[in-house]
């Protein structure tokens, strides 16, 4: 239902709105513009992008985030997509402990975590690398895919599967044929969230990354303190884009319909 | 469950924690013997080589000459500072064979046991090295070291901004130029300079002077825009910045693209540094490391760099390849330079210092 | 069935005990121990990283981070909740409002740092604008200011603040400000009495979720701060990544982590408390 809000209050918000989303919108805009160095307008330009595809080192890092972002999705997908089950599904002794287990990492500030890993990897002398980021980035993305998949499986309706096995279907028949698919939805939804997250980590892969394993963000980031202008509008036009429509697929499945598969 | 089952259940688990906990002890205090008999043979070219530098420190072409000559894929990672280099190397980043370390890194990384001897029969370019860059303090026996490039620390300035050309470190205390001088984002070079300031060693370990130091760096800061290294360069060019403390070379690369800018030694004096190739101790490619170190000894290869970076080359062979060179510093010049030594045990005493800096 | 349960949930456990548990135990370890001679840790027991910790200017840091995340907090509080409400009053707009807070929500957070550089620093767009329409003469400095540095904590975690008040306002039954204002209640006394109670939780809430982030956070100052306006974050990142002080950083951390734990028992108290009034 919709009431008046006040103009006052309404120009506000707006205001607001524009400062949310102005700052990247000029940034793209600029992408595209032609001089080099000052922020007036000097024509269109798409050379800045044409420049990032001869860059091999943007686009080596760019495959080196993607390959990363699988892995660790991966990882984190699969384990946490378990231990959702568990406790959604099954009686755990100590469940409380592993519910603070699950949250303290998403209070946990990056740069800690990011230092305490490197403080583990360091000591038991495993070397840096992108082994060592996906091991980091499966860590911070787990507890977000256990988020994702518990609301999806608390909102799933148990009287399909509770009919398939008084029709007598095992257990695990009952998950791979019911549970699953009325899950998978939720279970995407977790993955590109983890995946999204991934790409754009930069502190907690600065510190554990290794010889020749710069990742995207930490090529932008250097980029950003060495002004390389304007080329670092264009691949950050880019990685929004990417990051935009990988968001709105994840909130498209998120809303799926529960019995919309099979 | 059974009553039985459960002990079980935890004593197993109880055990791999214990377990994991041991290990975690027993291999942090491990290090293997490295091996670096000077006489040693090398395994056969490799396909592959990974370096670590600083950033701006390498012609363009350097690197992909070299790949395409002897047919090995070059990682190149770059740092801002020797401290960073040190603390990603002690971290844990074993993949790199060939490091460029300042000549007062030499003493940490060796005892850190991070680099080893080369064996330099695979090295015969040496013999193009000028003699004054040999057998230096902090490598006397020239068992570790390849000199690489020579650096003079100073100040980067806009002819066409400053309403007068510097003349010490002093400049940074005015105040009516706040916001628009910049000092390295580096402990030797910004703690350095007030030591000079005040007529005093760079290599100080005196916790008195280094007091004194802290105290005109934090003056300073005041009118610092903010502590960065190299890539000042694109703000003094642009004008954001219009006197840096800044790295010859670095100013020489940034005059190319703004010819209003200029490079001072201050009159109280400044820093000189070496840099070194340096193989790491646990090297996966040493044969295309002793390669590429024999590859950068070249004169044609070095003359590139030094005209491509701005800095000294310590190669009398490149040196007469080159139709401008960077000029070792005159006798006079001299006076006031002085070369950046290890601080050993003090070290820790200049990053206390150097932490307190930033956080004021 | 507990058993099964453990099979199932033993794999995120057993990851995050090893890849988080271990870790911040390490560190804790590290906090009480000497720092060797060029950096990392020497066997032995020693409070020295702690009591390093205690004088004014490391003090001064911890309270610039506790000031700035505060004001981050109280901010966001005020551009967040007309935001929240107007939200939860637009009916079919709803939809499309509230996407446009999520967005930059997921957006590279690198990248909108970046876009604050863009727009504050001396050749900046707000600077190009403000001379080229003859306001003033010569740019303003407003890169490197703990200004520029509040105003990148707002822009990151303004959409924290809102999502969690709109999720509470949107509880809100509009028969019962109705109700109020025919029972003869003023605008002001309708808001207090009926709108805020209930958004309460969605404030406690948003407040947490902007203010822990802000205590941590490290790329705001960095690239807004121009190493000048250190926070915890930056001590941190600086000892391990340069200075080399393992011991001197893990004990921060540690301090930094008892921060946030102090921040989310008193959200957990007021939530208990909200929830005893509602």
């Amino acid at each position: 239902m919709t009431t008046r809000i006040r103009p006052g209050v309404a120009a506000f918000v707006g205001a607001v709105y524009l400062f949310l989303h102005v700052p990247v919108a000029v940034l793209i805009a600029f992408s595209f513009n032609a001089s080099r160095f000052s922020a007036a307008w000097s024509g269109f330009t798409l050379d800045w992008y044409r420049h990032l595809f001869e860059r091999d080192d943007l686009l080596r890092a760019t495959a080196r985030s993607l390959l990363v972002g699988v892995s660790a999705t991966a990882i984190a997908t699969v384990i946490g997509t378990l231990l959702a089950l568990a406790l959604a599904r099954h009686r755990i002794r100590g469940r409380r402990a592993v519910e603070a287990l699950l949250y303290a990492p998403v209070v946990t500030p990056e740069v800690v975590a990011g230092v305490s890993l490197l403080m583990l990897f360091a000591s038991v002398g495993i070397p840096l690398g992108l082994g060592t980021i996906v091991l980091a980035h499966a860590t911070f993305c787990l507890p977000f895919v256990v988020i994702v998949v518990l609301a999806r499986l608390s909102g799933m309706d148990r009287s399909l599967e509770e009919a398939a096995m008084i029709l007598g279907a095992d257990e695990i028949a009952t998950f791979r044929r019911v549970t699953l698919p009325q899950l998978a939805p939720g279970v995407l939804a977790a993955a590109l969230l983890a995946f999204t997250l991934s790409i754009d980590d930069f502190v907690i892969t600065s510190f554990v990354a290794g010889p020749g394993s710069s990742t995207l963000p930490m090529l932008v980031y250097s980029m950003v303190r060495r002004n390389v202008e304007p080329t670092v509008n264009a691949i950050s036009a880019i990685i929004v884009v990417a990051t935009t429509i990988l968001i709105v697929a994840a909130e498209r499945l998120t809303h799926a319909s529960p019995d919309g598969r099979e | 469950m059974s009553a039985t089952e459960r002990p079980q259940h935890w004593s197993r688990r109880e055990l791999l924690r214990w377990l994991g906990l041991a290990a975690l002890g027993g291999c942090a205090g491990r290090r293997r013997p490295i091996d670096d008999h000077p006489d040693r043979t090398l395994p056969p070219l490799e396909r592959e080589l990974a370096i670590y530098n600083w950033s701006d420190y390498v012609a363009p072409d350097t690197i992909p000459n070299f790949e395409r000559e002897f047919g090995v894929r070059v990682t190149y990672d770059v740092f801002e500072s020797n401290e960073e280099m040190l603390a990603k190397l002690q971290a844990g980043a074993r993949g790199y064979d060939l490091v460029v370390a300042g000549g007062n890194f030499i003493a940490p990384l060796v005892a850190l046991g991070l680099v080893a001897r080369p064996s330099w029969r695979y090295v015969p370019n040496l013999i193009n090295l000028s003699p004054r860059f040999r057998g230096l303090p902090f490598d006397p026996g020239n068992d570790f070291t390849v000199p690489y490039q020579w650096a003079i620390t100073g100040i980067a300035w806009r002819r066409d901004l400053l309403p007068s050309p510097p003349i010490g470190w002093a400049l940074f205390h005015d105040s009516s130029l706040r916001g628009k001088l910049t000092q390295l984002d580096d402990m030797r070079d910004a703690i350095g300079a007030w030591l000079r300031y005040r007529r005093r060693s760079i290599n100080s370990t005196d916790p008195a002077f280094l007091a004194e130091a802290r105290a005109d760096a934090i003056w300073a800061k005041a009118n610092l825009k903010a502590y960065i290294s190299a890539p000042v360069k694109a703000q003094l060019v642009t004008g954001d910045v219009w006197a840096a403390q800044l790295w010859n070379g670095d100013a020489t690369q940034a005059r190319a693209e703004q010819p209003a800018i200029e490079f001072t030694i201050p009159a109280e004096g400044s820093s000189m540094w070496l840099d070194n190739l340096v193989l790491t101790s646990r090297a996966p490619h040493p044969r295309a490391a002793h390669e590429f170190m024999n590859y950068i000894l070249r004169p044609d290869v070095g003359a590139a760099i030094s005209a491509a970076t701005g800095y000294g080359t310590p190669n009398d062979a490149a040196l007469s390849l080159l139709t401008d060179p960077v000029r070792y510093p005159s006798p006079l010049e001299l006076e006031r330079l002085e070369w950046a030594a290890d601080l050993g045990r003090a070290t820790a005493l200049w990053d206390q210092i150097w932490t307190e800096i930033k956080a004021a | 069935m507990s058993r099964r349960g453990w099979s199932l949930a033993g794999p995120g456990v057993g990851w995050l005990v090893v890849f988080f548990v271990a870790p911040l135990a390490l560190i804790a370890a590290f906090s009480v121990m000497p720092r060797g001679p060029y950096g990392g840790v020497e066997p032995g027991l020693t409070l020295e990283a702690y009591q390093r910790f205690l004088v004014p200017i490391y003090l001064t840091t911890l309270g610039r981070t506790v000031v700035l995340s505060l004001a981050c907090t109280a901010l966001c509080l005020l551009l967040g909740f007309p935001v929240a409400y107007a939200i939860s009053r637009s009916g079919r707009w709803k939809t499309l409002l509230l996407v446009l807070v999520v967005l930059p929500l997921w957006s590279s957070f690198l990248v909108r740092t970046f876009a604050m550089i863009f727009l504050l620093r001396d050749t900046g767009l707000i600077n190009e604008w403000l001379l080229a329409a003859g306001i003033i003469e010569r740019p303003l400095t407003l890169l490197y200011t703990p200004g520029a540095v509040l105003a990148g904590l707002v822009y990151g975690f303004l959409p924290f603040m809102i999502l969690p008040i709109y999720a509470s306002l949107e509880k809100l039954d509009l028969a019962l400000l109705e109700a109020a204002e025919a029972l003869g209640a003023r605008p002001v006394a309708r808001f207090r009495r009926v709108v805020l109670p209930l958004a309460l939780p969605g404030i406690a809430a948003g407040s947490l979720l902007v203010f822990v982030p802000a205590l941590g956070s490290f790329l705001t100052p960095d690239l807004l701060g121009g190493a000048k306006q250190l926070m915890i974050g930056n001590l941190i990142q600086n000892q391990f990544a340069t200075a080399r002080n393992w011991p001197f950083g893990s004990a921060a951390s540690l301090v930094m982590l008892t921060l946030v734990l102090a921040a989310v028992v008193a959200w957990l108290r007021l939530r208990d408390r909200a929830e005893e009034l509602a």
